[in-house]
């Protein structure tokens, strides 16, 4: 079974598109093998606020089969660059929809950091043979308790349980 | 169920206040999780999903239901 990131990380690297994979997804990478995976509905994407690398980006959820909205509605089309300043000027994120209730987000803010940062100590794992960049483990659990929500709180509880339990187990 | 319903805001309210604490053990923990060989640039992650709701969903829809063998 094609792990659903796996065609649009394709489609992002054919392309030289730059995101790290943030959220639940990229702390799930993180369990010891087959463990410590908490379900999650989407997949989140941080980018850089940079206008050329968003088209980029829906050029390749497109090339993935994806649909782009921008709150409710299909993202407007041409999908160029005058409306990727549009939406970095605002930091506006953009969701990505396909198969099986797939929803990627491409995000241009991660809570409490830079992109810059988080990239230059990103990991690249392998999906499928594809390179996927994704956050350092640390940024990603510090942006979760600087964003404050219920649902970010509890993760981080049932995470650290979680992560007790696997490296009590592993000693 | 006055006491059920008195139970449930009591949850309600400690949901609502509960912090999360970033302490010095949990963050050892996290950079232990981290210097993990296999949580390095370059570790194959192809099958780290299966825990996520979707691929459980996806396993069960392709479930083929069998009589019981009495």
């Amino acid at each position: 079974m094609t792990h659903p990131l796996a065609p649009l990380a394709r489609a992002l690297a054919q392309r030289s598109a730059r995101y790290v994979l943030i959220g639940v997804s990229g702390a799930n990478l993180y369990g010891p093998g087959g463990q410590a995976v908490f379900t999650t509905d989407d997949i989140d994407l941080f980018l850089p606020p940079d206008p050329d690398n968003l088209v980029h980006a829906w050029s390749a959820c497109e090339e993935a089969h994806l649909e782009i909205w921008l709150s409710d509605e299909p993202l407007d089309r041409p999908r160029d660059r005058r409306v990727a300043e549009r939406i970095v000027e605002r930091s506006a994120l953009t969701r990505a929809t396909g198969q099986d209730d797939l929803m990627v987000d491409l995000t241009l803010v991660m809570k409490g950091f830079d992109f810059e940062d988080v990239w230059a100590e990103r990991r690249t794992f392998i999906i499928e043979g594809v390179p996927v960049p994704t956050a350092r483990l640390l940024h990603i659990v510090t942006s979760k308790h600087a964003t404050g929500r219920p649902k970010d709180q509890y993760f981080l509880a049932t995470h650290r349980d979680a992560l007790e339990q696997l490296l009590k187990k592993g000693e | 169920m006055e006491r059920c319903l008195a139970g449930l805001r009591q949850a309600a309210e400690f949901v609502k206040s509960y912090r999360f604490e970033m302490t010095d053990d949990y963050l050892s923990l996290i950079v232990r999780l981290e210097a993990l060989p296999q949580n390095q640039s370059g570790a194959d992650k192809s099958g780290r999903w299966r825990g996520s709701r979707r691929y459980a969903e996806s396993l069960i829809a392709r479930a083929t239901l069998l009589p019981r063998n009495l």
